[in-house]
C-alpha cells in the first residue's frame, strides 16, 4: 500500500512477534527491560562508531598542525589531543568524561561540543517536530476522507498524488520549492534561519520551506498507510459491522471505530519514522543552510572532526531508539491485552 | 473477519474487466519503462552516437536544448546533458542493482538462518540488527562514505550496510511464518539436513515476499545514492550521477534552470516505476 523506507518495511513485520514475547511480563518489568535494552543499544552504537572513526584513515594532528609543522610539533599536538593513546584506552577515557558531563571539544574550532549541541539541537528539533505536526495534520483528514469511499474520485486522486510525491526525493522537492516560492514568487527566503528569539513569525517564515520539504513526502506516506489500514478495518472487522448495524452513521464508524483502531498502526509507523526523519534532516539543513545538528554532523564528517561526528551520531541514534521505546511503551499502556499480560 | 459483508455491492463484468486492465497496465507500463531505461543506460553508451559525458569544452557551455549534436543542451562545463544523463543512470542503476542483490542474498541468509536456528543464535543476531537499525541510516552512510573517501565501491559498501539489516529483519519474519508449516516438519522428520531445509523449502517460500520488497528497495537505494552524490559523498565528480547532476544543477539554477530538471525527472520516473512495480507485485501475491 505504501512505499516506506527499508527499515520501516522490515520492522513492521516484526512488531507483533516482539510484542508477543514481551506480553508475558507485567508492565513495569517491561518498561524496565526495554529501557535497559535501549541504553545498551545506544552504548553499543557509541562503541561501534568510535571504532569506525578510529579505523578511518587520515591524521587529524598532522592536518591541524598545518603544512610547515615539524615532526615534534605534530607529536605535541597529537599528545595534546590525546591521539597518541591506543583506541580502546581513548574510548574509555571518552566514556568516563561523558559520564562526568564532558563531551569533549571540536578538533577544528576547539569549542566544547556541549555548547555546539545546545546551539544546534533546538533547530533540528524544531524542523522535525513541525514536520511531524504538519504531515499528520494533512494526512489524517485526507486519509479519512479517502477511506470514506474507497475507489471514489477523491480516493483515486489522493492515491495518484501521494504515489507521485513518494517518488520525489526530498532534495529534489526542496529545490522545486526553492525555485517556485523563493525564485519565481519571491514569497519566502531560499536559505537561512531566524532564531525564535527574534520573533515567532520571522522564525516560522524562515523554516517554512525546509519543513515543507520534510513534511510533504511524510504526509504522502502517512496518508497511504492510514488510508490502507482504514479500508482494511472497515471491510474486515466485526466491530465495524456491529457499529453499522447499531445504526451509527458512516462518519461515526470511520472516526470512532475504524480510526481509533488504525491509530495504533499509525503510532508504530510514526515512531519508526523518527529515526529516518532525523537522518533526512541532514540534506535538508544543508540545502536551506539551517544551523542544525545535521549540518554539524556533515561538516564534522567532511573535516575529520571525529569527536563532533561521534556525539552527533549518538544523539541521532538516541532519538531513534528513544522514539521506538516510547512507541512500544505507549502500545503497552494503550492496549489492555499487553498491559495485563495476556494475549 | 466479518461473516457476511453487508456493504458489498454486486460488480458488473465490465467494471471487473476495466479494473483488471488497469492493474495489468500498472505492472506493464513501469516494467516496460524500466526495461527501456536499463537498455538505454547499459547499452546506449556503446550503441548510440553520444558525446563523452566528461571533459567538455567551456566554449560549448550552457547550450540550450535542441542545439546541434546536443539534444538536451550542455551543462555549465560544456558536457552533453543527454550523455551525462545516460551515464549517470548507468551508475545509479549499477549501484542499486549491486546493493540490492548483495543485500538480498546476505540479508536474506542472515534472517533465514537466524529464524530457523532460533535460541541464542537468533537472539544475538537480532540484537546486532537492532543496533544497526537504530542507526539513522543516512548518518551511518555519511560516516562510512566520508571515512573511506567517495568512490563507487565505497558508495556500494555504505549502502549495503543499510540494506542488509532491513532485508534480514524481513527475511526473519517471513521465515518464522514458514517454519511453523507442516511441510517443514515433514522435511525435518524425513532427515533433511538443515542447509537443505533452508535452501529447498524455506528459500522458495520467502523469495516472493523478498522480491517484491526488492523493487521498493531499488527505489530507496537510488534515492539514497542520489542523496549521497548530492552531498558530494557518492559517485565522485566529474563522473556523472543523477545526484551530483542535481547538485551542479542547483549551483547553476539561475543561469540554466533546465539543468536541474532532467536528472530530477529521470530520478522521479525511475523511483516511481520501481515503487509501482513493488506495490503491485505485493498486492498480487497477497491477493488484494
Amino acid at each position: 500500500m505504501t512505499a516506506p523506507t527499508l527499515n520501516q518495511v522490515a520492522r513492521t513485520g516484526e512488531r507483533s512477534s516482539f510484542l508477543g514475547r514481551a506480553s508475558g511480563s507485567p508492565l513495569m518489568r517491561l518498561v524496565a527491560r526495554r529501557l535497559f535494552v535501549s541504553i545498551l543499544i545506544v552504548w553499543a552504537i557509541s562503541a561501534l562508531v568510535f571504532a569506525m572513526l578510529a579505523a578511518m584513515p587520515g591524521d587529524v594532528a598532522r592536518n591541524q598542525a598545518g603544512m610547515g609543522a615539524s615532526e615534534e610539533q605534530v607529536d605535541d599536538l597529537r599528545r595534546q589531543l590525546g591521539l597518541d593513546q591506543p583506541p580502546v584506552a581513548r574510548y574509555f577515557l571518552w566514556l568516563s568524561a561523558v559520564f562526568r558531563g564532558d563531551f569533549g571539544s571540536s578538533l577544528i574550532s576547539g569549542q566544547p561540543i556541549s555548547t555546539l549541541v545546545a546551539e544546534r539541537l533546538p533547530v533540528t528539533m524544531e524542523l522535525v517536530l513541525l514536520a511531524f505536526v504538519v504531515s499528520l495534520a494533512i494526512a489524517i483528514p485526507v486519509a479519512v476522507l479517502a477511506a470514506r469511499k474507497p475507489g471514489g474520485i477523491f480516493d483515486r486522486g489522493v492515491m495518484v498524488v501521494s504515489m507521485t510525491l513518494l517518488a520525489v526525493p526530498n532534495y529534489v522537492l526542496a529545490l522545486l520549492l526553492v525555485v517556485v516560492f523563493a525564485v519565481l514568487l519571491r514569497m519566502l527566503p531560499a536559505i537561512g534561519y531566524v532564531p525564535l528569539s527574534e520573533g515567532i513569525i520571522p522564525n516560522l517564515i524562515s523554516v517554512t520551506l525546509p519543513v515543507a520539504a520534510l513534511a510533504i513526502p511524510l504526509a504522502a506516506f502517512y496518508t497511504r498507510f492510514l488510508r490502507g489500514d482504514l479500508v482494511e478495518v472497515m471491510n474486515s472487522q466485526d466491530y465495524v459491522e456491529t457499529a453499522r448495524s447499531k445504526g451509527a452513521g458512516p462518519w461515526r464508524v470511520l472516526w470512532q471505530h475504524a480510526f481509533r483502531n488504525s491509530s495504533f498502526g499509525m503510532l508504530t509507523i510514526v515512531g519508526l519514522n523518527i529515526g529516518g526523519l532525523v537522518g533526512g534532516t541532514v540534506i535538508i539543513e544543508q540545502i536551506f543552510a539551517m544551523p542544525g545538528l545535521g549540518v554539524m554532523l556533515l561538516q564534522g564528517a567532511l573535516s575529520g572532526d571525529s569527536p563532533v561526528v561521534l556525539v552527533c551520531v549518538i544523539i541521532f541514534a538516541a532519538v531513534a531508539v528513544g522514539a521506538n521505546l516510547v512507541v512500544d511503551l505507549m502500545y503497552a499502556v494503550l492496549d489492555p491485552r499487553i498491559r495485563y499480560g495476556s494475549h | 473477519m466479518a461473516v457476511t459483508d453487508l456493504t458489498a455491492r454486486p460488480t458488473s463484468a465490465s467494471v471487473m474487466r476495466a479494473s483488471a486492465l488497469r492493474r495489468r497496465l500498472l505492472v506493464w507500463v513501469p516494467a516496460g519503462f524500466l526495461l527501456l531505461l536499463m537498455a538505454v543506460c547499459f547499452l546506449g553508451p556503446y550503441v548510440l552516437p553520444l558525446p563523452s559525458p566528461i571533459g567538455g569544452s567551456v566554449l560549448d557551455s550552457a547550450l540550450p536544448p535542441g542545439s546541434p549534436g546536443h539534444p538536451l543542451g550542455t551543462d555549465t562545463d560544456g558536457n552533453d546533458v543527454l550523455a551525462r544523463l545516460i551515464h549517470g543512470g548507468r551508475s545509479s542503476l549499477f549501484v542499486a542493482i549491486t546493493v540490492n542483490s548483495i543485500g538480498l542474498i546476505v540479508g536474506g541468509l542472515i534472517g533465514a538462518v537466524s529464524a530457523y536456528a532460533g535460541g541464542v543464535t537468533d537472539a544475538i543476531i537480532m540484537r546486532a540488527l537492532d543496533i544497526l537499525i537504530a542507526f539513522p541510516s543516512l548518518v551511518l552512510i555519511i560516516v562510512i562514505a566520508q571515512g573511506l573517501g567517495p568512490s563507487v565501491p565505497t558508495t556500494i559498501l555504505a549502502l549495503i550496510a543499510f540494506s542488509i539489516p532491513a532485508v534480514a529483519r524481513l527475511a526473519r519474519a517471513a521465515t518464522l511464518r514458514v517454519t511453523s508449516m507442516p511441510f517443514i516438519q515433514a522435511a525435518e522428520l524425513s532427515g533433511s539436513p538443515a542447509w537443505r531445509v533452508l535452501l529447498r523449502h524455506i528459500a522458495p517460500n520467502i523469495a516472493p515476499q523478498l522480491l517484491s520488497f526488492l523493487m521498493l528497495g531499488m527505489g530507496i537505494i537510488i534515492v539514497a545514492e542520489g542523496g549521497l552524490s548530492f552531498l558530494g559523498l557518492g559517485i565522485p565528480v566529474p563522473n556523472p550521477s543523477w545526484g551530483n547532476m542535481i547538485f551542479s544543477g542547483q549551483q547553476a539554477l539561475s543561469a540554466t534552470p533546465l539543468q536541474v530538471l532532467w536528472p530530477s525527472l529521470a530520478l522521479l520516473f525511475t523511483v516511481l516505476s520501481f515503487n509501482l512495480l513493488g506495490e503491485n507485485l505485493r498486492d498480487e501475491m497477497t491477493g488484494r
